[in-house]
């Protein structure tokens, strides 16, 4: 009895979290006058509403755009936080722990105190429309710091010293005794780092106007405000759809990583 | 001497970094608030009339409400939800995996898609939620219309999608509560809910208030949600404070003016989460 | 160091590739950005090829605006950066006063026979309209897209009017009549019109001021640095919408998060411009019939009706090496021959005096009947105030708008005093 109670409390929970979902997929494919009775599947599928956005938005491009921005930032985020991480947990120098302060102050500043003026930094660059502007500003993550200076923390000096002996210069070490020692810890930024990019809106529609550089959630976000869906519903769910599917896709194949991830991000705090 | 330069050029790119993203503006946005700047005229010294309007501002006052309106419903909500559910998965059970991803599903996809998802099912005259209403005999509400249902509907929503990833981190918790407590609990007899109150409940504190720091600082950056969803209204009662900001910087380009208030928001901020610390280590 | 040149290329390259986006070379005398809807990229891109062809030592390059969401942010930035173009033909008339402000544009009037240019083509309320406070102007009207009321014809017809309602009683009663609830939930789903119902600023365009122009017969909304909307005929609009959302004739829920429903017969009108016809005429199902009509207007009304044009604007930027040839080029573009090509090609019109009666044109209004409408509408038209902080203007409003109109917690009295204190307060910085 209690068995009963428990599973079906659980399964209504996760029906609460995947039928919204469901819904938006029917309704994605439903002719356009269905969607708003729609319950569950539609009485015939179509794929007008996804014929007409791609029509209407250069959505293609910017899942191309959206690729090369969280791509480049998450490997400069790998790079240059295990650079830094690296230094910061095997390496004796001055002023190591004032940098280690000033990488746990940032943590706790909030973006909103330099979004104004980031944003006129990237003007006086010239650096509105163009990828620069959209990448640079993220390529440090201090988070990624912090987690690579503990991982690398557990890795054995002996392994390090050995390096050494060889003949191995700094970079060497970093990219080719400690990073294949440090799965995890590459696995869980890189996911964290991928999916915060790949989510980011804020930043792309301050920084990008231009419609073949944006980003697939700030395109789609501008297409859900702005008039160019021209009222059809169909159309803007279509585009959700897209915008949702890589994340998901990905989740689905490498969903104990994700979930490992982002929990071990939370706990780091 | 070569062997010493090394650790500072592998920090150097940390330290250019923050010198250009981070010092920089952060002194740059200081010296804003005391000019006006709509960035295409020269730029004008304001003195502290940038504040002074600050201080007088009605609906920057109301934003900042709304945003802690927002957390207030939010949080609590999130996390018994994200208790109750974590509970739940941490007995023995199976299809656990399945049950825990379904969960956390929302949690990865962007917030655009959640937003135009809840904004179907917020709909007044067509909406699934109000649909339902309907049949089960209640009056519709007016979800995103309603003053006073708009900004617990957007909460609703952000719970809906975070509550995933605390459910995780809770469950975390919980594992970590040795077995032989529960045992030695239910020799004495003990209920499910005493167990719960006098042994779960003291041992994930920690995780409780983490929780609690991590959404306080998602839930001050509320803005993607009412930009799509209401655009502020109804009757700005979901204007947040980023989303201000955002108006004030670009679209009116009061670039002196939002900077005082993304100043003046950020130091909020600074001092919510630095009192919920001296919670956690007084707790501690 | 080895390990890192591996990766680091590979980085740096994509850096590099994603920089080089500003490499236009400039051997082009002017350059042109037009706005970027098709129709008048085909429109421009046709202007600028016959006049390359017959001046072939003063050529023209030409590139819609890069835009993304808003013309206005590209043009800003460009102006921040000192990217300007040349000539831009798709300026908001309420943004130029501040570009005007901060020195950016070339002052028009010093150009040699522009002011007789003007007087040909603009009657002197257009050229009031467009005269800076500081005597110069900055802009040439060069389009307009009057907003007017769309009707279903079907529905008008359906609930016994032989027309569309001309006043505001008018409209309480079709709204009346229209009003349905059509599952019997005891909630209406079919109402007479649809505003929106966001307090964005520009969405007062298409509701608030072409009423308040059409009641007031064109007044201002600011005038010497002083809120002059607090009126009559401010109150008497603020009070028609304020019944419309009241007795539930127009939604409160933002409809257009759901799928066309002046096409579903959900809604029976609503405020918009030409380019309706072209959405409507694509989307439309069969025997769907519609029409449109001057702006409703008070009972007691008398003279035209006015409506809010929705100009835009030409103006040339102080970047320009050579005003006098972009000046040049301009004359040759806005000629009554080419304003002809850019009616056919983007069935927008341009925005010059006779429209309607001008038999150059005559042909072009025969065949498109709809837009025949909007030309006659085209004489009783108002752009914006010239004031650099019109957006605040309309964003107050808007606000008092909401809470009055649409939630009926304040009078149109009091919304109105209020949003005047609230803009004098503006002008006092």
């Amino acid at each position: 009895m209690k068995k009963i109670i428990l599973y079906s409390v659980l399964l209504i929970g996760s029906i609460t979290f995947l039928y919204p979902f469901v819904w938006m997929l029917g309704a994605s494919f439903a002719p356009e006058n269905e969607i708003s009775n729609l319950v569950f599947l539609p009485s015939s599928f179509t794929f007008g509403s996804y014929l007409q956005m791609f029509e209407k938005i250069p959505i293609g491009k910017a899942f191309i755009n959206s690729m090369i921005v969280a791509s480049t930032i998450t490997f400069g985020v790998l790079v240059f936080g295990s650079m830094v991480g690296y230094a910061l947990s095997r390496l004796e120098f001055k002023g190591r722990s004032l940098i280690f302060y000033i990488i746990i102050f940032t943590m706790t500043l909030p973006f909103q105190i330099t979004l104004i003026p980031q944003y006129i930094l990237i003007v006086k660059f010239g650096w509105i429309d163009s990828y620069t502007g959209l990448i640079l500003p993220y390529l440090m993550n201090a988070l990624a710091i912090i987690m690579f200076r503990q991982y690398f923390k557990t890795i054995p000096q002996d392994l390090i010293d050995a390096a050494r002996i060889d003949g191995c210069g700094e970079l060497k070490i970093i990219f080719r005794i400690l990073w294949p020692n440090s799965i995890p810890a590459l696995v869980t930024v890189g996911i964290i780092t991928f999916m915060a990019s790949w989510n980011e809106v804020l930043w792309p529609l301050i920084v990008i106007r231009d419609e073949n550089l944006m980003t697939m959630p700030q395109l789609v976000t501008l297409f859900a405000v702005g008039g160019r869906a021209e009222s059809q519903l169909g159309v803007k769910l279509a585009a959700a759809v897209i915008l949702a599917l890589p994340i998901v896709a990905a989740y689905v194949f490498f969903q104990k990583y994700f979930i490992q991830s982002m929990a071990s991000s939370g706990m780091k705090e | 001497m070569r062997k010493k330069l090394i650790p500072y050029l592998l920090v150097s790119p940390y330290i250019i970094y923050f010198l250009v993203f981070v010092a920089f503006p952060v002194g740059f946005s200081v010296y804003l608030t005391f000019n006006n700047w709509n960035i295409i005229s020269p730029m004008e010294f304001a003195g502290l009339s940038n504040y002074k309007r600050l201080f007088n501002d009605a609906l920057f006052r109301k934003a900042v409400v709304n945003t802690l309106i927002f957390l207030v419903i939010h949080i609590p909500f999130q996390i018994v939800i994200a208790l109750f559910l974590a509970e739940l998965l941490n007995q023995k059970i199976k299809f656990r995996g399945f049950f825990r991803a379904a969960f956390f599903l929302p949690v990865i996809v962007s917030g655009v898609v959640v937003t135009i998802l809840w904004q179907q099912l917020y709909g007044f005259d067509t909406g699934l939620l109000n649909r339902v209403l309907v049949k089960i005999g209640f009056a519709k509400i007016g979800w995103l219309t309603d003053p006073n249902w708009a900004m617990p509907s957007i909460a609703v929503m952000a719970t809906w999608k975070n509550v995933g990833l605390y459910v995780i981190l809770f469950l975390v918790g919980l594992q970590t509560v040795p077995p032989q407590y529960y045992e030695a609990a239910e020799l004495e007899g003990a209920t499910h809910l005493q167990k719960f109150f006098r042994i779960t409940l003291p041992i994930i504190n920690p995780t409780i208030f983490m929780v609690i720091v991590l959404s306080t600082i998602g839930g001050f950056s509320l803005f993607i949600e009412p930009y799509v969803m209401t655009g502020g209204g109804p009757l700005n009662s979901t204007v947040s404070a980023v989303l201000y900001i955002y108006k004030q910087g670009f679209f009116y380009h009061h670039m002196g003016y939002a900077a005082t208030l993304g100043f003046f928001f950020a130091l909020l901020i600074l001092s919510v989460v630095m009192i919920q610390k001296k919670f956690v280590e007084k707790d501690k | 160091m080895k390990s890192i040149k591996k990766i680091l290329p590979l980085f740096v390259f994509a850096l590099v590739v994603s920089c080089s986006s500003d490499s236009q070379t400039r051997d082009a005398k002017i350059i042109y950005w037009s706005s970027n809807n098709t129709e008048e990229i085909e429109f421009a891109r046709y202007i600028v090829e016959k006049w390359n062809q017959k001046n072939p030592e003063e050529k023209i390059m030409f590139q819609p605006v890069p835009e993304g969401q808003s013309s206005e942010e590209v043009i800003l930035a460009a102006v921040v950066g000192k990217t300007t173009p040349d000539i831009y033909s798709n300026m908001w008339e309420g943004d130029v006063e501040s570009y005007a402000r901060a020195g950016v544009l070339v002052a028009l009037d010093t150009l040699d026979g522009f002011m007789d240019f003007l007087h040909e083509r603009c009657d002197s309320a257009v050229i009031a309209d467009v005269t800076s406070p500081d005597g110069h102007i900055y802009q040439i009207p060069w389009k307009i897209n009057p907003i007017m009321l769309l009707y279903n014809s079907n529905a008008i017809k359906e609930i016994g009017f032989a027309e569309p309602p001309k006043t505001y009683s008018d409209f309480f009663n079709a709204s009346k009549k229209f009003q349905r609830d059509n599952d019997g939930d005891g909630y209406v789903d079919r109402w007479f019109g649809y505003a929106e119902v966001l307090v964005t600023w520009w969405q007062r365009f298409f509701d608030f001021y072409p009423l308040y122009l059409a009641a007031s017969n064109g007044a201002p909304l600011v005038k010497n640095n002083k809120a002059v909307f607090n009126n009559e005929a401010g109150v008497k609009v603020f009070e028609f919408l304020r019944v419309m959302y009241k007795r539930n004739y127009f939604p409160k829920e933002r409809l257009s998060a759901r799928q066309d429903v002046f096409l579903d017969g959900v809604i029976a009108t609503r405020f918009t411009g030409p380019w309706e016809i072209s959405h409507t005429e694509k989307f439309k199902p069969a025997r769907f019939k519609y029409d449109f009509h001057p702006m409703p207007v008070p009972d007691n009304h008398s003279g035209n009706v006015y409506t809010y044009g929705d100009p835009k604007n030409i103006v040339i930027f102080k970047t320009c090496l050579d005003p006098p040839l972009a000046w040049k080029f301009l004359k040759y573009a806005l000629s009554e021959e080419n304003d002809l090509k850019f009616l056919e090609i983007t069935n927008q019109l341009p925005h010059r005096k006779n429209l309607d009666t001008n038999p150059k044109y005559a042909g072009y209004f025969a065949k498109n009947s709809k837009m025949k409408v909007f030309a006659e509408q085209a004489k009783y038209v108002k752009g914006t105030d010239q004031s650099p902080v019109l957006k605040e203007v309309f964003d107050l409003i808007s606000q008092e708008y909401e809470a009055c109109v649409i939630y009926g917690k304040k009078t149109p009295r009091e919304a109105l005093n209020d949003a005047e204190k609230a803009v004098n307060l503006l002008f006092l910085k």
